[in-house]
């Protein structure tokens, strides 16, 4: 933000040294809610790996490690240059701990798909083991002509609507993993999605133009 | 379902509940609901002794190392997991105020933690979760149940819901306002 003129320099340096004070946290903040977001996301997205034996969004995972590594790192230097005082280093260690909590969840998740080098007969086990789960994690194909075609997930309002949470989408070749409001639904899509029984059903009804998305 | 299915599958259930419980601690700087996470990883350390006899038997009945092997890595994972739930309720049980930045983080994700209270003129007042269906219609899962001095953790579909029940719940941020408009009773059909 320019100064118009000379006379108001003076105001525009007392604010701007205010912003820069307050610019550190907000910073953390940021980093620390992507580190929260992608824990969630990292474990879902694990788990669907070893229930469906699917090798890319075993990568997804992996990929998704090592940005924790360097959520993890770049959050404790910006923490580090935010603290002033005791109070500063007290609150700030355990906003750390937080932090680090989040990267080790994020550890665990790697190490679920790591469960994927085992040959897959020694393993015939784990798509039942977890799919009976309070929240299942399961598959979604969209026909051709759906009526969730075109449609965005914000516009339809999906998890809000059916407790159900669209954590990836294949559509041809392309992996989409943690898909925004923005994201189109199309025909021939496949979701991988995670939730409540009645709501999964209520979700495929509709993807198949069975029934509409709300009504009973 | 098989023995061993039953204990993986509460033993992941358990470890997702614990993160759930963790950051409604944090953001809501709530010492029993860390506590209770501290309670739960107790659980899991038993349901994880249970797996290994389990998998260390069926490798001795069937001779099959490398399945065993899965099944006590897999243990070993969700164990983690709840290590990290319980490194994150630990914050909230030092003597120190959590940073608000944790607050906000926790207010400001993809997934959020709405706390509302079950108004008497509610349709949730007197029935069970499974009977309101209240995840799939608001997205919000229920994690926690607060009646007066006394605590619900992880409730499941039969328990029933009284007016004046705080009702914590993990969802999207679309999810939190139905689920406010459903529980305080100004909207009537769920």
């Amino acid at each position: 933000m320019p100064a118009a003129d000379g006379k108001t320099g003076g105001n525009m340096k007392k604010r701007k040294r205010f912003e820069e004070i307050g610019y550190e946290p907000t910073n953390v903040k940021e980093l620390l809610t992507e580190m929260k977001d992608v824990s969630e996301l990292i474990t879902d997205l694990a788990y669907s790996a070893v229930i469906f034996d699917i090798k890319d969004i075993a990568e997804e995972v992996k990929e998704l490690e090592s940005r924790m590594d360097k959520l993890l790192y770049q959050i404790r230097l910006t923490a580090m240059l935010a603290t002033r005082t005791v109070e500063d280093a007290e609150q700030f260690s355990g906003l750390l701990q937080v932090a680090s909590a989040a990267e080790n969840i994020s550890n665990a998740a790697g190490d679920i798909i790591r469960l994927l080098d085992t040959k897959i007969e020694n393993r015939p086990f784990l798509p039942s083991l977890l799919q009976k789960a309070d929240e299942k994690i399961r598959i979604i194909s969209v026909p051709e002509k759906s009526p969730m075609s075109d449609k965005t997930i914000g516009e339809l309002n999906v998890e809000a609507e059916t407790g159900v949470r669209i954590i990836a989408i294949r559509k041809g070749e392309r992996w989409m993993y943690d898909p925004a409001d923005s994201t189109i639904l199309s025909g021939g899509d496949m979701l991988i999605v995670r939730g409540v029984d009645d709501g999964y059903i209520r979700l495929k009804g509709f993807a198949e133009g069975k029934r509409g998305l709300n009504n009973e | 379902m098989n023995e061993i299915e039953e204990l993986f599958l509460e033993m992941k259930d358990t470890s997702e509940l614990m993160i759930d419980l963790a950051y409604s601690a944090l953001l809501y700087n709530s010492r029993e609901i860390a506590e209770e996470v501290f309670n739960l990883e107790e659980m899991i350390d038993e349901l994880n002794t249970n797996i290994q006899k389990k998998s260390v038997a069926s490798a001795v009945n069937d001779g099959n190392v490398e399945k065993a092997l899965v099944m006590l890595r897999l243990a070993n994972c969700i164990e983690s997991i709840a290590d990290g739930a319980m490194e994150i309720a630990d914050v909230v049980l030092r003597d120190i105020e959590p940073h608000p930045i944790l607050k906000m983080s926790v207010m400001e994700s993809d997934t959020i933690i709405a706390r509302v209270a079950v108004d008497e003129k509610s349709v949730l007042t007197d029935k069970t979760l499974g009977e309101t269906k209240l995840t799939s219609k608001t997205g919000m899962w229920v994690i926690a149940i607060r009646r007066e001095k006394s605590w619900f953790f992880g409730p499941d579909e039969n328990t029933v819901l009284k007016k004046g029940d705080i009702i914590f719940a993990r969802g999207p941020k679309e999810g939190e306002e139905g689920l406010i408009k459903i529980a305080s009773g100004r909207k009537r059909r769920i």
